[in-house]
C-alpha cells in the first residue's frame, strides 16, 4: 500500500491502539496488497474513552468487559459484584490497555 | 477467545481461591443474613443492591444445605458454587493430562455469549433477578 493511504490511516486511527504497536503495523500495511485497503479503512474499532466511561459508571457489573468482547471475564466480573470491589478499581487503569489490545487482534486479522 | 491456555487457567484458579478464601471467612465471621460486611461497591454508594448482592450468603446457605433458602436470597449462588466447585477440578485434570478442553469449553460459551439469541434472555434474567433483589431488600 502506499505511504500516503498508511500514514492517512494512522493518523486517523493511532489512538485506537498501543504507541508500541503502531510501527509493527505501519510496516505491515506497507507490505500488504492494495486490495484490502477497503476492508481495512472501514473496520469499526471500540473506543478506549467510551469503555473507560462505561468502566467508571458500570464496572462493577462487568459490562466493561462485555463491551469490548470479554464475554467470560464480563460473567466473571457479574457474579462477584465486580469482583468484590477490586477488579473494578483494577479495570479503571486495566480497560483503555485492554480495548487496544482488541483493536489489534481486530486489525490482525486482516494485516495476515 | 484472545487468551492463552495458561493465562485464563491461572487467572481462572486465582479467583477460585479467592473465593474459598471469601467463602472461609465469611464462616468465620459468622455471616448468616445477620450481620454482613460489605464488599459490594454499588450498594455501599447508593444502598441498593447489585444484581449479585447476597450470592455470599446464598453459597453459605446451599453449603449448610438450606436449597430454598440459598435459592430465595439469590439464584446466582447456583452458579457460583458450580463454577467454583467444577472449574478447578477440570482445569487441574486438564493440567495433568496436557489437554486443553476448558479453554475450548471457555471459547465456546464465549462465542455462544455474543449472540443475540442467548445474551438478550441472559440480560433480562439479570434484569429479573436485580429487581427482585432490590423487591427483598437483600
Amino acid at each position: 500500500m502506499d505511504t500516503q493511504k498508511v500514514d492517512m490511516f494512522i493518523l486517523s486511527n493511532g489512538k485506537f491502539f498501543e504507541s508500541h504497536h503502531i510501527n509493527m503495523i505501519r510496516e505491515r500495511l506497507l507490505a500488504i496488497d492494495d486490495s484490502k485497503w477497503v476492508a481495512i479503512s472501514t473496520i469499526q474499532f471500540k473506543d478506549p474513552t467510551t469503555s473507560l466511561i462505561v468502566s467508571i459508571l458500570a464496572g462493577s457489573m462487568g459490562i466493561d468487559r462485555f463491551i469490548i468482547g470479554d464475554s467470560g471475564l464480563g460473567v466473571g466480573k457479574l457474579l462477584t459484584c465486580g469482583g468484590f470491589g477490586i477488579w473494578t478499581i483494577v479495570d479503571w487503569f486495566q480497560i483503555q490497555k485492554a480495548t487496544r489490545e482488541k483493536n489489534l487482534e481486530k486489525i490482525q486479522q486482516f494485516l495476515y | 477467545m484472545s487468551f492463552s491456555r495458561n493465562k485464563l487457567y491461572g487467572i481462572i484458579l486465582t479467583a477460585c481461591i479467592a473465593g474459598y478464601t471469601w467463602i472461609y471467612l465469611s464462616c468465620l465471621w459468622g455471616i448468616k443474613g445477620s450481620r454482613s460486611v460489605n464488599m459490594c461497591f454499588i450498594k455501599s454508594i447508593t444502598n441498593i443492591p447489585c444484581p449479585s448482592c447476597g450470592s455470599t450468603r446464598s453459597v453459605l446457605a446451599l453449603i449448610n444445605g438450606r436449597f430454598l433458602e440459598s435459592l430465595y436470597l439469590n439464584p446466582m449462588g447456583f452458579l457460583i458454587a458450580i463454577i467454583i466447585f467444577f472449574a478447578p477440578i477440570w482445569i487441574i485434570s486438564d493440567m495433568v493430562t496436557k489437554s486443553s478442553s476448558f479453554l475450548m469449553f471457555y471459547s465456546k460459551m464465549e462465542r455462544y455469549l455474543k449472540k443475540p439469541a442467548f445474551s438478550i434472555p441472559l440480560i433480562l434474567l439479570v434484569i429479573i433477578n436485580w429487581i427482585w433483589n432490590i423487591k427483598k431488600g437483600i
